[in-house]
């Protein structure tokens, strides 16, 4: 795969992630109930305590992540692929923790949060396949 | 023999060494190359790893240190000016908050423990006391069960202990607000003094009032009207006319629009 597939790749998923978080961001300010299928899952996990992180909404925290990784893949060179893939690594772990969190702990699933930790997996993948590419057939 | 025609001139022969070692140079290049991205990708994992693992100690440590201000510090909850507000004013008498007259009774069963009645305190409650009890058309009653486990009695016998001193609804108010991780021992003598102390109440008299054979009593009389009604989860709200037979809400998760409707149409059915 080309990087300039890898990079659109990236982008889609990037920007499909900043709809989501920033939807998460806007209810959470709002006060109002995230749209749900899954009975009452977003409501009590977006009230839940792992909804903050040190007083700042986590819903806030994936937001600038994602605004992160989708400059890093817009900009050219290897110290901004090694931003977007530190920052997609770290979103994926942070997402893996929460999602234990949400299914052992909370005890409820939020389709908005499993759908942003299916695509911060989705950028950790190709983030550090772009960071791991043969030089010679890299295009900048 | 050789055949002069296949035989490589000197300048070919070199030209072919140079090649080889063209080849031979970049692709050490090439190996140096992703031997230092192999190195850089290790580093940028060591660095999320260090990250999330920050993350995931800050997020553990707020979402344990939530309930634990009572536990310290007697009476410095979270939520005492959020459950006066919303109770302060209103007159209650023993497990019933709201007017004694209210044409309409509202009953709640609800286990301390659970998060979903804490969800409801929280989020549909405050409308239904705001609309219904503090306007004197209905008064409501929260009967507690205790069938999450140990934490649940300890919790509900103290509570409860907090009624004589018309104390009980903002206790539970408070509770709510500073619930702790299902049986986690979280419900301890620390905590709960705090809960009582930010209700208002007189602490010490509402643990020694939890443990007499009058709140067992009260607690009895939970199971029973629970089983009378065939309720077999929390929160569980019935309404009706005040005295007279009660409807249970039937919706998946209580709201303050349910209950109103409920509460409405039993008033009817009283004639007021």
């Amino acid at each position: 795969m080309s990087d300039r597939a890898l990079r659109t790749a990236g982008l889609v998923l990037a920007v499909l992630g900043v709809g989501i978080a920033g939807y998460l961001v806007y209810v959470h300010y709002a006060d109002i109930d995230p749209v749900c299928n899954i009975a009452h899952g977003c409501h009590k996990v977006q009230t839940s305590d792992y909804a903050e992180l040190a007083g700042i909404p986590v819903a806030l925290l994936g937001l600038i992540g994602y605004v992160v990784i989708l400059g890093a893949l817009v900009a050219p060179g290897e110290a901004a692929r090694m931003v977007a893939a530190l920052t997609a690594l770290v979103g994926f772990g942070f997402s893996m923790y929460l999602t234990y969190r949400e299914l052992f702990t909370i005890d409820a699933i939020c389709q908005w949060c499993v759908g942003s930790a299916i695509l911060m997996t989705g950028l950790a993948g190709v983030c550090t396949w772009r960071l791991l590419r043969e030089p010679d057939t890299m295009v900048a | 023999m050789s055949d002069p025609s296949t035989t490589p001139t000197k300048r070919e022969r070199r030209e072919a060494a140079r090649a080889e070692r063209q080849e031979r140079e970049s692709a050490a290049a090439a190996a140096d190359t992703r031997r230092k991205r192999l190195l850089t990708l290790l580093g940028l994992l060591g660095a999320a790893v260090v990250i999330v693992v920050v993350a995931i100690v800050i997020s553990s440590g707020g979402s344990s240190d939530k309930p634990t201000p009572a536990a310290s510090s007697g009476g410095d909850v979270a939520g005492v000016a959020e459950t006066k507000a919303l109770i302060g004013g209103i007159p209650q008498s023993g497990i019933t908050l709201g007017k004694a007259d209210a044409p309409v009774t509202i009953v709640e069963f609800a286990d301390p423990q659970c998060p979903f009645c804490k969800e409801y305190t929280l989020n549909e409650m405050p409308a239904v006391v705001k609309q219904y009890v503090r306007t004197g058309k209905a008064k409501m009653e929260l009967r507690y069960l205790t069938f999450i486990g140990p934490d649940s009695v300890t919790a509900a016998q103290a509570l409860q202990g907090a009624a004589p001193q018309s104390r009980f609804w903002e206790a539970s108010d408070l509770f709510y607000r500073n619930q702790g991780e299902e049986n986690s021992g979280y419900v301890t003598d620390d905590f709960l003094k705090g809960i009582l102390t930010g209700a208002g109440a007189d602490a010490t008299k509402a643990l020694a009032a939890g443990s007499s054979s009058a709140v067992a009593e009260q607690l009895g009389e939970a199971k029973t009207l629970a089983s009378r009604y065939g309720v077999d989860s929390t929160p569980t709200i019935l309404v009706g006319p005040t005295g007279g037979e009660l409807k249970k809400d039937t919706e998946s998760a209580p709201t303050a629009a349910g209950i109103g409707k409920l509460v409405d149409a039993a008033a009817a059915k009283g004639g007021t």
